[in-house]
């Protein structure tokens, strides 16, 4: 008897050791560069051949929007721009018309703290460009002149597809929101073609549909000052989880850190926000409002994203300490050893 | 069945789970790392041989080392120095970057812990 049970005790481990060890990886991995930053697509139980197809257009996509929607670059946008600092009236193009009008309905949401149209403000502190400048900063009197001119949504009509504006220094910058657009483009495709379980990985803002096999996908959300990882979240159904943080792009002068997330009120990088990550199924939506709420602070944060319709949110301030709401701490799992104070918000709704 | 039968079926039994979450959540350790930066395609590297990889981002080079079956970054051109200062990766899951260089280390096993990482 102990004989076969040894047997049996050595047969199990073996198929437990085996069956772990040639388990073939279901999903299906390719990567590409769009929007300055590495593309990730990640497609699970689709035919190999149909998988690479896919992922071939999706790329080719990614490419022709980066091509149309960059503002300083020759092309769509940025001919828009050189006609509206102009004051003349536009015919925008197709490629470019409703990513314009979901970024105004964004930027009216959030009050004007998801901002698409300060991109003279964003090249005045040199965002715009590679690489970034070194130490030096803007000059102060230019920066407060283009506050005082105020550029907003509201300066500017879009009556089918032809756009006027009223101020002079509007100049779009789709920066903190193309790329969550574009994502969903992507997700539109696939699913066109059938795919129903996937993660379109932007620089580390994604979205993910279905799930992996009979599990959620695992996302991992790095933590914004050490190495590492933060906390995980697992995601299935249509989800978006975009972080934005003022390690992304910065420059330092005089040991400060100058940050890309411009708060249009200042003309300043937004200084009391270390990084937010908001989860929303549409990831235009919470890639603007990541921005959004980046600029909005520990203070302010609350009530923008309620203002934008967004359930699920981690703030992290200048001192560390993580602001989150309810339903979010109930999706997120910190990792063992977090030494940082939480502070549990009011629901959301 | 004897005593020594029941204590044999309790090991098997207690042993079973044990070698389940090593093999699937433990420390594993990683195959192979993977390196990520701006301007090209993802490269894989063994683990095998210490060595230094010398790595170009927009900065300019950042400098990579592996030892022993770990990496790490040995030095960068950015300003805060966090990805030099995180120090060694040692198992599978493991992730290091230089976002100002847009340089990402990653060690890569047989289950990864994550689909994906957002920061």
């Amino acid at each position: 008897m102990t004989k076969h049970l040894i047997r049996l005790g050595c047969l199990l481990l073996a198929l437990a050791i085996g069956g772990c060890q040639q388990a073939k990886d279901p999903v299906f991995h390719d990567q590409f560069f769009a929007f300055g930053t590495l593309i990730e697509i990640s497609l699970y139980g689709v035919d190999t051949q149909l998988a690479e197809s896919i992922s071939k257009e999706i790329e080719q996509d990614f490419i022709g929007m980066h091509a149309s929607w960059h503002a300083w670059q020759p092309g769509a946008l940025s001919s828009l721009n050189e006609q509206l600092s102009r004051l003349e009236p536009a015919t925008i193009d197709p490629a470019i018309l409703p990513l314009l009008k979901e970024a105004g309905r964004l930027s009216q949401r959030s009050e004007g703290l998801f901002n698409p149209v300060i991109g003279n403000l964003i090249a005045l502190w040199g965002f715009h460009d590679n690489p970034l400048p070194v130490g030096t900063l803007p000059d102060s009197i230019a920066i407060s002149d283009l506050v005082k001119q105020a550029p907003t949504i509201s300066d500017i009509t879009i009556d089918d597809n032809f756009i006027t504006s009223t101020n002079p220094s509007i100049a779009f910058d789709l920066g903190g929101f193309a790329k969550g657009y574009a994502i969903d483009r992507a997700i539109d495709r696939l699913r066109e073609s059938g795919v129903e379980n996937a993660i379109i990985n932007a620089g580390g803002d994604l979205r993910v549909i279905g799930q992996h096999g009979d599990r959620p996908w695992r996302i991992g959300i790095r933590h914004p000052r050490k190495n590492g990882i933060l906390a995980s979240i697992e995601a299935s159904g249509d989800t978006s989880i975009f972080t934005s943080g003022d390690y992304e792009r910065f420059f330092e002068v005089d040991g400060q850190r100058y940050h890309h997330i411009i708060d249009p009120r200042t003309g300043y990088p937004a200084n009391s926000t270390t990084s937010v990550t908001v989860i929303h199924s549409n990831a235009a939506t919470a890639d603007a409002a990541a921005t959004a709420l980046f600029v909005a602070g520990p203070d302010q944060w609350l009530s923008t994203a309620r203002n934008m319709g967004i359930r699920y949110v981690m703030l992290i301030d200048k001192q560390g300490t993580i602001h989150i709401n309810p339903a979010m701490q109930s999706r997120i799992h910190f990792e063992p050893g977090l030494d940082a104070q939480i502070s549990l918000s009011a629901p959301l709704q | 069945m004897t005593r020594a039968d029941r204590i044999l079926i309790l090991l098997v039994l207690c042993a079973m789970p044990l070698v389940y979450y090593h093999l699937w959540f433990g420390n594993e350790p990683a195959n192979y790392l993977l390196i990520r930066s701006s301007d090209n395609a993802p490269v894989t590297e063994t683990l095998r041989s210490d060595r230094m990889l010398h790595i170009t981002g927009p900065l300019g080079e950042s400098i990579v080392e592996i030892n022993n079956g770990r990496t790490r970054f040995v030095s960068s051109p950015c300003i805060g120095q966090v990805c030099v200062h995180s120090g060694w990766l040692s198992s599978a899951g493991g992730f290091s970057a230089c976002l100002p260089n847009r340089i990402s280390l990653t060690l890569v096993g047989q289950h990864p812990r994550f689909d994906a990482v957002n920061f």
